[in-house]
């Protein structure tokens, strides 16, 4: 299979501040590739050198085989790009800004309309057409600016940081976009630092840290070559009523202790255990429990996250990111005691 | 480059100029600057100055096509990169020649309309007469162009903020209206005073006017054409600088 993107030894300069540090990776024709990173890492700079919009200081980038160094046209023909910001023009109405890009990317003129049309379908604002972007929220903003990415039907779409800040219903219905384009045969290049948004859609994902690619491989791998961010989660109570502020404090003081456990961390109001061993902290956990009078009122395993490998790569704090979307692999047993 | 990809280009560059037109002729930095600025400075300097009528629609008309041009690139382009959509632009498969040609043309077309509401005016309410239509069109024409690769020049500095390059864009007009023969005629100036007026390209739309309006001029028509021509040339070489020095530095 070919590739969609090849970067070698990709190097960026910010006069005397490296941003980008000779990173190599390649991505294939059809795959979703998340690129991910904490703030400040280069995956904005990397995506802009990628996309034309920033020259690098060194390295090589081709774009389905070609070299952006020496002409950039044939590869921004078959480019897509979805910035960070919804750049939609607010003055103009849905359809106009459509109609504006297809004419920039030269779609032809006999298929503008049709193309506009079954977009804004796709999208949910063919009722909307009519209306200047100014009045749409930014979920349809952001919609709006999605279609307007690919209306010349680009084989590869770079979409950076599309979800944050928009209601679940909306980023589900951009994950699902994302899917269906992807199945039509776009390649698409994800830059984010949602783990989850990476973990639901990326056949894989490079992580860059300090301007470095830190690791890269498809999301389960990686998972797998971080069992020591693997974790126990329990929910303790105390058989006798207490205030609600005592209950957590009373009921997991002493947790962290016990043999095994590298971090303790509080999770609403579960404690997660992380470990390199989960099989042997589970009964130390139940010993722990039964010694202090203490009920179980569930008790799970918790294989390492995208987020948990992330943080860990990116010496991030285990558990300091929101886990509210996580979908741990739970193969432990819950209930009470 | 091919002739399909030429025909593109040029498509592309009219596409450009039409959304900046729908888009930001009403806004008020472009009306501030654009139309009430040029009327505000003539009748600021021609109001009970004994200036006839003829004398004063030429004055007016240079006034007019060199400020309004220069109005567009100073607000259009930073603002653009203020809401990001200057990167939609730069990303789309154009050279940069064409964007600029594109952003040169909003402001050429918006000073080529306030010089036809000037030219009316002067028409109607001060009975000036056009001795020389063909040349008055090619000055305006011209002029317009040149003066709004002026404009598109500030414009390109890295910036997001329009008030960052609207000010000494609008100094540095200043000092180019005040040392050409907009005010005073070249025939009246000292030498120096003379040598220092043909520095600005302005010295040569006025000219322009003073031939196509008045009947004669201090310069050949012909030459204040090829300087209008090349100054618009010239100017925009820091424009194609700053913006290959904005993508290396990523502002």
């Amino acid at each position: 299979m070919n590739n969609a993107i090849e970067v070698e030894n990709l190097t960026k300069y910010y006069e005397k501040f490296l941003a980008v540090d000779r990173i190599n990776f390649a991505v294939k024709q059809g795959e979703i590739f998340g690129f991910l990173g904490p703030n400040g890492a280069g995956k904005s700079t990397t995506q802009r050198m990628l996309t034309t919009l920033l020259t690098p200081t060194e390295g090589l980038i081709l774009i389905n085989g070609q070299d952006l160094a020496r002409d950039s046209y044939p590869a921004k023909r078959q480019i897509g790009l979805v910035p960070e910001e919804s750049n939609v023009y607010t003055e103009l109405t849905a359809w106009d800004n459509l109609m504006f890009t297809a004419s920039i990317y030269r779609v032809p003129r006999n298929e503008r309309a049709k193309r506009a049309q079954e977009l804004l379908e796709t999208f949910g604002l063919w009722d909307k057409r009519d209306i200047k972007a100014e009045n749409f929220s930014k979920g349809m903003r952001r919609r709006l600016s999605i279609a307007m990415a690919v209306i010349h039907k680009p084989s590869l779409l770079f979409l950076d940081e599309p979800t944050p800040g928009l209601d679940a219903q909306s980023i589900r219905a951009i994950w699902e976009l994302i899917r269906q384009m992807n199945a039509e045969g776009t390649t698409v290049f994800l830059t984010t630092h949602q783990i989850e948004e990476a973990n639901q859609l990326c056949d894989r994902v490079a992580i860059i840290s300090h301007g470095k690619i830190a690791a890269i491989d498809t999301p389960e791998r990686l998972k797998a070559n971080f069992r020591r961010v693997q974790s126990v989660e329990v929910a303790l109570e105390p058989s006798e009523t207490l205030k609600v502020s005592e209950t957590f404090r009373v009921s997991n003081e002493g947790l962290e202790s016990l043999p095994g456990v590298t971090t303790q961390v509080k999770v609403g109001d579960k404690t997660r255990l992380y470990t390199e061993d989960p099989s042997a902290l589970i009964p130390r956990v139940v010993h722990f429990a039964e010694s202090r009078n203490l009920r179980i009122v569930s008790l799970n395993t918790l294989s390492p996250s995208l987020e948990d490998v992330f943080l860990e790569i990116t010496g991030g704090q285990l558990g300091a990111v929101s886990q509210e979307e996580e979908k741990p692999a739970r193969r432990g047993m819950g209930g009470r005691k | 480059m091919n002739f399909e990809r030429i025909k593109d280009e040029l498509a592309q560059a009219w596409t450009v100029a039409i959304k900046d037109v729908r888009v930001y002729y009403l806004r008020p930095g472009m009306i501030m600057f654009g139309f009430l600025m040029p009327f505000f400075m003539f009748f600021s300097f021609s109001v009970k100055r004994d200036v006839g009528a003829a004398e004063g629609v030429a004055r007016l008309l240079a006034m007019t096509v060199f400020f309004t041009a220069g109005a567009a690139g100073p607000f259009i382009i930073p603002t653009e990169r203020k809401i990001g959509t200057y990167d939609r632009l730069l990303a789309a498969p154009m050279s940069l020649m064409t964007l600029l040609l594109g952003k040169t043309a909003v402001g050429a077309f918006f000073a080529i309309a306030v010089s036809g509401v000037s030219l009316l005016a002067g028409l109607l309410f001060f009975g000036a007469e056009i001795l020389q239509p063909g040349l008055l069109a090619a000055g305006i024409v011209l002029g317009a162009f040149s003066f709004s690769t002026l404009g598109l020049a500030f414009g390109s500095m890295p910036t997001t903020n329009p008030g960052d390059v609207q000010m000494p864009s609008t100094l540095l007009r200043w000092g180019l209206l005040f040392i050409s023969g907009v005010f005073i005629p070249l025939s009246e100036m000292a030498p120096v005073a003379r040598t220092i007026a043909y520095l600005s390209p302005l010295t040569y739309a006025q000219d322009v006017m003073n031939h196509a309006v008045l009947g004669s001029g201090a310069i050949n028509p012909w030459l204040d054409l090829s300087m209008l021509a090349l100054s618009g040339v010239l100017f925009l070489i820091p424009s194609v600088k700053m913006h290959r020095r904005a993508r290396v530095l990523g502002r």
